[in-house]
């Protein structure tokens, strides 16, 4: 736990693409257990901000601390193993792999077998190939995916159920943190709700801090503790979701500038 | 929590690790790539006490460096366009070689051809040479490329493998397994004049007199004509380009027949230079010429140029002071080198990365 | 229901048809001559077959494409060649050599004589590193350019051993022989055996190399069901996503990289005890295709199918081309119509054409692998990464 008590904070973080400010100065403190988002227009740097906390993108200045560490510019794979998990805004499945094979994947980080395990098949690795394929298929049925779907090729599913997929493929990674991002694209009012309540129900039974990129506003407004709101790469208002809906900034930054 | 604070401008100041790494990215390439001269320079000056030898070396590559600049500039204009590294373009060099060769005989091109003669067969063969090339390569696009423009990278880079192949065997077929050695049309190896005591030759001169006015036409073309925008468009949004009217598959072929026709002309002035044939010339040419191709920065038209001439002088050092059959591996161990520090090339910019 | 029908059904059935090959390729030297040139053409499909499924483990299952495979051959071939043979004669005294393990004749040579399968583990680290390290310039690079690269360095380490007699090592002693074979290497000896003897009998060099095939069959079907096998997966089809989940990239690429080479160095070190010599002539780029055909031939990814695809192309390159097309009935068609060619020549020109037929005809190949098919055939699984992934 850091010095305040987050589990994530990061500090003026920024990342520079050749002479574009993408993401400029963005200090956030997420509270252990939480629900939180980050919201803001199209082109305002949330997935770049995202992609930094998750080691995709090195920041060009400032710093990321999980659970009080310094994991700036980290690998992605050692970020994914301290416990940050995430799923993408285009889903992003190994398709030709079955939905079972997905989530004993997202197990990697917390698998030990080695290259020599593996050939002889000795007994630890017999056992826990098996123990994850058994993680496997509770993951799937804890997300919600019919049994007879478990070996079915990822590609062949439907959009929801590889939403699903790609849920308990993040939650295999037995992750502090869980990074959604847009997670209720495509979603009809009702499967957005089955959603929100899900996210609920998985931070408190997994111990969990969930952080969402979202569009939805119904679903952000509904769910989130805190809000955070960037635009053009900058964190131009926080706060609790009736702040935020408030907030004459954050809906010029939405609607543009009243006409005058 | 520490006080945030650091102000935009501020932010757009690179980072100190970020300007190192770039700088050892450009200049460390570029250190390598003069080490190499430079090493035998001061050799020479304390040897023989002048740079003579090397400025030989030096005129000699570059004229050489010119065939491998219209070489590259083949692979550079497919690569730029569909993202695809044409294996088989060396091949499409040998065969225009052959196919140049091939005419002089019927034509009654000899060594003793009178200078109108002499002049008037060997535009005729590089007419030649250039549509030969350039409609095989035009044929391999659309035979072994095109299909499988869906389909995963690995797919048409394999195919290209079989057809440099395809093509090596035909060389073998025509001319057999050896190497042949042709008339010596211009005497190629005559002194014409000398600078400094560097001497040049008639072949040198003609490499450079034909490629830098093929060079030159070719940029204008590509920045001008309507055909060259579209070539641009397409290699930068195909999608995009298709919607705007811009028939895409054939300002492919178009750019497949344009590198086609640079590789033939290449391949009549290689012969004509070095007064030898050989069905592997297109493997080692080719690999030579990718090796020019990514130096300059793939996809990059002057990059492709600089390259050219650039390995060209590592190659004739290298023949020079280490032994042609050492050569191979030097310029392998070069474009290993390049791959490791500069992917992107002398002259290429890095992609911005999207998201 | 008919019984076939029935016995389909169990669980072991899958397993009846590959035991049965099995089986029969381990007692089928029993049923010929000891000298034999039909098993001498079966040695040489069973070793090109050891490198096959090596290739396939890089190219087929990490997507990694390595045109240099010939690398790993050439690297078996001169371990058995510096460790096995008199070219280090001077070694350990100008009398005396170094002997570990040997007996008999080669115990009383100069020069370094190691026990085969002494050499054949020497062979196995020495391409385990040389694969990491020839990965290593490729990992932040994409396809096509890990292809040029590993082409490259197939060059590079031919060049240097082709003209390996330039190169002094460890005082006087010559990397190589250059063009020049270094012969004749030892006769493999395995302890309780009788030293081998090519001249005489075939049959324990066949036992042999098909050993070398068991063991390296079975490092593949296991690691393709493994948590490394899913890796490399995860990590051709979107390196992104992998990296993300938790697939340390660079580790898992090198380690795609040393164990395939691993097999190719195997395989080199039977080749150069078998022929009893090693010559670096060999070691040219088309080998490295050669192989990479029996890949694309059999499968991408699939065992069984490269498998298929080595034994095809060693009998193509071995018995259709000298002998059904050049000696036979078609080379004698067209020398009467005055078509005076040699099918031998154009060996490789005939694998060119099998790339390029299978890649637009039937990319998946012979015996396709279920996740590659969908790969080539439906365009599933091709992520065009918007960023590259951080190794």
């Amino acid at each position: 736990m850091s010095a305040n008590g987050s589990i994530l904070s990061t500090v003026s973080t920024t990342k520079v693409f050749g002479g574009l400010l993408a993401v400029s100065d963005v200090s956030i403190d997420v509270a252990p257990k939480s629900i939180v988002s980050i919201i803001g227009p199209n082109g305002a740097g949330k997935t770049t901000f995202f992609n930094m906390l998750t080691g995709l993108y090195k920041p060009s200045a400032g710093r990321i601390l999980l659970d009080g560490r310094d994991v700036t510019g980290t690998r992605p794979d050692l970020i994914t193993a301290a416990g940050v998990a995430r799923t993408f805004q285009n889903i992003r499945l190994f398709s030709t792999m079955t939905a079972l094979e997905n989530v004993m994947v997202g197990c990697h980080a917390r698998m030990r077998a080695g290259l020599f395990g593996s050939i002889l098949r000795t007994p630890s690795v017999r056992r826990e190939e098996s123990a994850v394929t058994e993680k496997g298929h509770e993951m799937l049925e804890y997300v919600g995916l019919r049994p007879d779907l478990h070996e079915q090729t990822a590609a062949n599913l439907s959009y929801g159920d590889q939403r699903r997929v790609e849920i308990a493929r993040a939650l295999a990674s037995e992750p502090k943190l869980l990074l959604l991002d847009e997670p209720t694209a495509g979603m009809n009012p009702q499967e957005s709700q089955q959603l929100t309540d899900f996210m609920d129900q998985i931070r408190r039974e997994r111990d969990l801090t969930i952080l969402l990129i979202e569009h939805d506003m119904k679903v952000v407004m509904g769910v989130s503790e805190h809000i955070w709101v960037l635009d053009h790469g900058e964190k131009i208002a926080e706060g609790e979701p009736e702040e935020i809906r408030a907030n004459d900034r954050v809906i010029e930054a939405y609607l543009g500038k009243p006409e005058s | 929590m520490e006080a945030a604070g650091i102000s935009a401008d501020a932010a757009l100041k690179p980072r100190a690790s970020e300007v190192i790494s770039e700088f050892i990215s450009k200049y460390g390439l570029i250190a390598i790539l003069i080490a190499f001269p430079a090493y035998y320079g001061i050799q020479d000056l304390i040897d023989d006490g002048n740079l003579t030898r090397l400025g030989n070396n030096l005129a000699d590559g570059l004229s050489n460096g010119a065939i491998w600049a219209l070489v590259a500039l083949g692979y550079t204009l497919v690569y730029g366009i569909i993202e695809l590294i044409n294996f088989a373009h060396g091949e499409i060099f040998m065969i225009g070689a052959f196919s140049a060769f091939a005419l002089w005989e019927p034509l009654g091109l000899h060594a003793n051809t009178g200078t109108i003669g002499l002049i008037l067969g060997l535009l005729v063969t590089l007419v030649a040479a250039m549509l030969v090339s350039g409609s095989l390569n035009v044929m391999i696009e659309r035979v072994g490329y095109r299909p499988l423009r869906g389909a995963p990278k690995l797919a048409p880079l394999i195919t290209a493998v079989g057809f440099s192949f395809i093509l090596q065997n035909v060389g073998i077929l025509w001319l057999g397994a050896s190497q042949r050695a042709v008339p010596d049309l211009i005497h190629s190896q005559r002194e014409l004049f000398d600078i400094f005591g560097v001497s040049i030759s008639r072949g040198d001169l003609l490499a450079i007199a034909v490629t830098i006015p093929l060079v030159l036409l070719l940029t204008s073309f590509v920045a001008q004509s309507r055909l060259g925008k579209a070539m641009r468009a397409t290699a930068q949004d195909p999608e995009a380009a298709k919607l705007m009217g811009i028939n895409v598959d054939t300002t492919i072929s178009l750019t497949f027949l344009l590198g086609g026709l640079l590789a033939g002309a290449a391949g009549l002035i290689n012969t004509l230079y070095q007064t030898n044939v050989w069905y592997f010339q297109g493997f080692t040419a080719g690999l030579i010429a990718f090796t020019a191709a990514v130096m300059g920065g793939i996809g990059n038209l002057r990059g492709a140029v600089l390259g050219g001439l650039i390995i060209g002088c590592i190659q004739q050092i290298s023949d020079n002071r280490i032994g042609n059959e050492w050569t191979p591996a030097v310029i392998f161990a070069y474009l290993v080198l390049i791959m490791v520090f500069r992917p992107q090339g002398l002259v290429g910019e890095e992609t911005r990365e999207a998201g | 229901m008919s019984t076939i029908a029935e016995l389909r059904t169990r669980p072991w059935a899958k397993y009846i048809l590959p035991a049965v090959i099995l089986v029969a390729a381990a007692l089928f030297p029993l049923f010929r001559p000891p000298l034999d040139g039909f098993m001498d053409d079966c040695i040489l499909a069973l070793a090109y077959i050891v490198m096959a499924l090596g290739l396939n483990l890089v190219v087929g299952f990490a997507g990694l494409l390595d045109l240099g495979y010939v690398a790993f051959y050439a690297f078996g071939a001169m371990t058995v060649g510096w460790w096995a043979s008199d070219f280090f004669t001077g070694a350990g005294g100008a009398e005396e050599g170094i002997h570990i393990g040997v007996s008999g004749f080669a115990a009383t040579l100069p020069g370094i004589h190691v026990n085969f399968l002494i050499v054949v583990i020497g062979a196995i680290i020495v391409c385990a590193l040389a694969g990491a390290i020839i990965g290593l310039p490729t990992l932040r690079l994409r396809g096509d350019y890990i292809a040029i690269v590993t082409l490259a360095f197939g060059e590079i380490i031919g060049r240097i051993f082709q003209n390996g007699d330039e190169i002094t090592i460890f005082g006087d002693y010559k990397l190589s022989n250059g063009r020049q074979s270094i012969s004749p290497i030892d006769a493999i000896d395995i302890p309780l055996l009788e030293p081998f003897d090519s001249a005489l009998n075939l049959r324990p060099y066949y036992w042999t190399i098909f050993a070398m095939v068991l063991v390296v069959l079975f490092v593949n079907i296991r690691l393709r069901d493994s948590k490394l096998g899913r890796a490399w997966i995860a990590l051709r089809e979107d390196e992104v996503a992998a990296a993300s989940m938790g697939v340390p990239l660079v580790k898992t690429k090198l380690l795609a990289y040393a164990t395939g080479g691993a097999f190719g160095g195997m395989s080199g070190a039977f080749l150069g005890a078998y022929f009893s010599s090693v010559n670096a002539n060999q070691f040219q780029f088309g080998f490295s295709i050669f192989i990479l055909a029996m890949v694309i031939l059999g499968g991408l990814g699939s065992i069984w199918g490269v498998v298929l695809g080595a034994v095809a192309l060693a009998f193509v390159n071995n018995r259709l081309i000298p002998d059904v097309l050049d000696q036979g009935f078609v080379g004698e068609k067209l020398r009467d119509i005055g078509l005076d060619f040699s099918f031998t020549e154009i060996s490789f020109g005939i694998f060119g054409f099998i790339l390029v037929i299978m890649m637009v005809l039937r990319p998946e190949g012979l015996i396709p692998e279920r996740r590659r098919q969908m790969e080539l055939t439906e365009g599933i699984g091709e992520t065009e990464s918007v960023f590259e992934a951080r190794v």
